[in-house]
């Protein structure tokens, strides 16, 4: 899932300064699921703004909040369009997916973002996120025993390790594990060590251009660049 | 016994704290257990908490005689406490005894109003007619109470020994009787139901008790020395002093057996002997009343049989045969018997007291069944005739004073329904009940407590006279105790899945192991199993948790909403401060009560259940209430959870890093744990409160100088 963190309460205070009526807009998919943007954080959030503007004699600001099932899909957003029309900015708590899907949908509202989104991740222990895959198309975690390099390792090299592992950590952060040494140990204690005696050649990038669009429409299929 | 009696529209009923918001909580087994479905959990709770008048409240409702059971409840709640699984049961009727006593039952004053012109006559002033009164009363009817015997209250002042009931409860609650306007007519012993009728009552409730005793039918039962249980108790209790010997022997293993065997011991007999069919594990007689006989010196001889007695110069000896089984294969009582093992015992006085039965009057003409009874129905509690009504150890052959409480309430109920002409009235039916055990690892986390017991009176003390001999709770005991309770059922629900994000919060946040996801992926949080601890509701981060009674988790906003009370409020001179704290540990230590005090000081006191409940938008909402600073106090080492302080942890830095961007000094929000071992726990209080002065003066200088 994808993995955010709340924007810094001063931060957001300095983005609506200039817009009076602030919708605050919670996502109930992902952001909820990592503590950043459901309707928890949504009421903490407008808690805090509705306390800030109060204390700094603020008398001009006013704040709603409501929490859409996915921002990332305009169906959702429609319970959102009479408060939108309320309002001179939203400020949304989903991803950077919700965020662009608010402002397609509401182009001549400010939609501003609520959450720094971060990466597509996993609690890997109960409150302890970390980055599993960075989408590029091209999944290769079938020769790496399930880890993946361009994510986990801080060069997304595919032919490592590199010399900058020690102990099994990498040199960049040492208390983070060196992914390519994690899929050694995998492949070898798994008995497929031959897929690390290969030479895997650079990835054409060009052939997964960006941005990405995918269509899966019966009958077309097919993966085409835009733009 | 009575099935029909759950949930009977009871005036008053919507009384209690839970008001009209929603809840959907389970009906535990403790209550299921009661005769008179007490809501025990709820009474529990609120002692916990040092709300003893309104636990008294919610005793009262549906208890007509609470200081009654108070006392002599045989508590079939503990029996059914769930409790019992993880240590030992919830001591329920002390607890109850503590909120009379000290919610001031004593105090309260009743009235009723006339409203029906039908007269209603009820024969028995024991437990059962005496509820039956009181009901029938306060539905408005005119109610007359005809008692064959001097004194009233049937087997509670007659059967039962002071020590174990103080006989001056019947009077104060006679007296509230007649306050009401119930008519009291003692030395009446009607004979015949027509006259009753014909004097112009329209229904009758026959509630004459079980007073006659059950006859072993040996030889040598007759003998001078050999007494009746019943009637030596009636002497006793009517103050008489019969005499008896210095060796006394009491055949049968029930409760009355036991108080026989120690009333003999208190009017002066050295030696005790009690002789039963029952092995010491089968005895009828409740546990507890059998130890203490114990301790008083009575000498327990089970597992044998009277075979025959034999009175010589003053001295009956009873011959004795060794009882191999009680009970048959099918569970009947059915004893048999090992006639090579015998042996003998002798005594100046014996006294049976192998069960009673009613003894129906010939003129009531009523038919009766097995062991005497009068024949009824358990649903209406009405007998062949009509506008005939009888219930209790008449109908049901011997039972407890709570199961003869319920009988009176179902039948005043009845009664009414009766004379209105409508049909019963159907209970509403709209709560489920708790039912299963608690799963291994949940038991495994729920933290094991020991049982608080009253104070009693030490046994060399007790067998001089007849004072009570169990004690009150303390305070401080009571309130330990109170919080023993799991509060079953009453926990936390899923109420919008579609709002379920399936994070798996709840299912790691969890001390209990409660929640889980189902194989479609659905979390479930089974009601059965949830310690309603209230931390899940606090995390959710989809809000998608309620607890399933909803004023105990609207509770903390609805406060808030109310704004600080008036003198705590921000002044110029000094700064709002806002403390949530534990409304069971911190009363108990006494210092919650020194917190209010403080209040004066600008120091507003947020009551809350548990601390695991606050959640973070709570504390930013007492800042925009206009705080300058919030403390959260938990009850500490007293806390049932063990992990409570670790969440409001979690809450306070969260607060505390908004607090930062928001440019506020986050040492304005500390959690502190006010326990009972510190020397003055006050004292963290206290320099917290500098410290937030100091940050307020620097914080309006500041303001002087920019502004």
């Amino acid at each position: 899932m994808i993995f955010a963190q709340p924007k810094p309460v001063d931060e957001i205070l300095r983005t609506i300064a200039s817009y009076d009526r602030v919708l605050i807009a919670g996502c109930g998919t992902c952001v909820t699921v990592c503590g950043a943007g459901g309707e928890r954080e949504v009421a903490l959030l407008h808690t805090a703004l509705r306390t800030a503007v109060t204390r700094s004699g603020d008398k001009n600001h006013t704040f709603q909040e409501r929490t859409v099932r996915r921002q990332c899909d305009s169906e959702f957003l429609e319970a959102l369009d009479d408060r939108v029309e309320e309002v001179d900015a939203v400020l949304a708590l989903g991803c950077g997916v919700g965020v662009q899907t608010m402002s397609d949908r509401y182009s001549d509202v400010a939609i501003l973002p609520g959450v720094n989104t971060s990466f597509m991740g996993a609690p890997t222990e109960w409150g302890v996120w970390d980055e599993r895959c960075s989408g590029c198309g091209d999944c290769r975690l079938a020769e790496t025993a399930g880890i993946c390099p361009i994510s986990r390792c801080t060069k997304g090299i595919l032919n490592g390790p590199c010399g900058g592992t020690e102990d099994g950590k990498c040199e960049a952060n040492t208390e983070m594990d060196c992914a390519w040494i994690r899929i050694y140990e995998r492949l070898d204690a798994s008995g497929r060590l031959e897929n690390m005696r290969r030479y895997y050649p650079a990835r054409n990038f060009r052939t997964i251009p960006r941005p990405k669009r995918v269509v899966t429409r019966a009958g077309t299929a097919v993966e085409s660049a835009d733009g | 016994m009575y099935p029909q009696l759950a949930d009977f529209p009871i005036e008053g009923r919507s009384a209690g704290r839970t008001g009209p918001a929603r809840d959907s909580s389970l009906i535990p087994p403790c209550q299921m257990a009661c005769p008179l479905r007490q809501d025990i959990r709820e009474y529990a709770d609120l002692i916990a908490q040092g709300k003893t008048m309104q636990a008294l409240q919610v005793i009262r409702n549906g208890n007509p005689f609470p200081s009654i059971c108070a006392y002599v409840c045989n508590h079939p709640c503990e029996d059914a406490c769930r409790r019992s699984q993880v240590d030992k049961p919830i001591a329920v009727r002390a607890l109850k005894r503590f909120a009379v006593e000290l919610g001031g039952d004593i105090m309260i004053r009743t009235g009723a109003e006339t409203r029906y012109t039908e007269k209603v006559a009820v024969i028995g002033s024991g437990p059962a007619g005496l509820s039956c009164a009181y009901y029938v009363r306060s539905l408005g009817y005119p109610a007359t109470v005809f008692e064959a015997h001097s004194e009233l209250g049937g087997m509670l002042r007659l059967g039962i020994p002071e020590y174990r009931f103080p006989h001056s409860i019947v009077d104060t609650e006679v007296e509230r009787l007649v306050q009401m306007g119930v008519e009291i007519r003692t030395d009446t012993r009607l004979v015949t139901l027509d006259h009753v009728f014909q004097m112009g009552y329209e229904a009758v409730f026959v509630a004459i008790g079980s007073h006659g005793s059950r006859k072993l039918g040996i030889e040598g039962e007759d003998a001078p020395g050999v007494e009746d249980a019943v009637p030596f108790l009636r002497a006793v209790n009517l103050g008489l002093r019969p005499t008896v010997g210095d060796t006394v022997i009491v055949i049968g293993g029930g409760n009355v057996a036991i108080d026989a065997a120690r009333t003999a011991r208190r009017l002066g007999a050295g030696q005790v002997d009690l002789v039963c069919l029952e092995a010491r594990d089968e005895m009828p007689a409740s546990i507890a009343e059998i130890e203490e006989a114990v301790e008083e010196g009575v000498t327990l001889n089970c597992s044998w049989g009277p075979e025959t007695m034999t009175a010589d110069e003053g001295t009956i000896g009873v011959e004795l045969k060794r009882c191999a089984s009680v009970f048959d294969e099918a569970g009947r009582f059915n004893p048999s018997f090992d006639e090579t093992v015998v042996t003998r015992l002798t005594a100046d006085t014996v006294i049976v007291a192998i069960g009673q039965m009613p003894q129906v009057p010939e003129g009531f003409r009523l038919p009766v069944g097995r062991g005497s009874t009068i024949r009824v129905d358990p649903a209406t509690l009405t007998t062949s005739h009509e506008g005939v009504f009888a219930g209790g150890d008449a109908a049901t052959g011997v039972g407890t004073v709570a199961q003869a409480l319920a009988a009176g309430r179902l039948a005043a109920f009845r009664i009414d329904d009766y004379l209105r002409r409508r049909y019963p009235l159907p209970s509403d039916g709209a709560r489920q009940n708790l039912e299963g055990d608690l799963q291994p690892k949940t038991l495994e986390a729920i933290e094991k407590r020991v049982r608080q017991e009253p104070p009693v009176v030490s046994p060399e003390q007790r067998v001089r006279n007849f004072v009570p001999t169990e004690l009150r709770f303390e305070w401080p005991t009571a309130i330990a105790e109170a919080r023993r309770c799991l509060r079953c059922g009453m926990g936390a629900e899923i109420l919008f899945q579609d709002q379920c994000a399936a994070c798996l919060t709840c299912v790691h946040a969890c001390p209990y192991h409660v929640p889980h996801p189902d194989p479609i992926g659905t979390i479930q949080l089974p009601a059965d199993q949830c310690q309603a601890c209230g931390i899940c509701v606090a995390e959710c981060p989809a809000q998608a948790i309620v607890l399933r009674r909803q004023a105990d988790h609207r509770h903390i906003a609805e406060v808030l909403d109310q704004g600080p009370p008036n003198g705590s409020g921000p002044r110029q001179s000094r700064p709002l401060i806002v403390g949530f704290c534990c409304q069971y540990g911190l009363y108990g230590t006494g210092t919650l009560a020194g917190l209010w005090r403080r209040s004066e000081a600008g120091i507003w006191i947020v009551p809350v259940l548990c601390v695991g409940k606050v959640e973070a938008n709570h504390i930013m909402r007492a800042f925009e209430t206009g705080a300058e600073a919030v403390f959260i106090a938990g009850c500490g080492e007293q806390c049932a959870r063990e992990n409570t302080a670790f969440w409001a942890l979690q809450r306070t830095e969260r607060v505390k890093t908004i607090l930062t961007q928001m440019g506020l000094e986050p040492e304005r929000v500390r959690s502190i744990n006010l326990s009972e071992q510190s020397e003055d726990p006050a004292r963290e209080l206290d320099e917290f409160i500098d410290a937030v002065g100091a940050l307020y003066l620097a914080s309006a200088v500041e303001k002087e100088v920019s502004g």
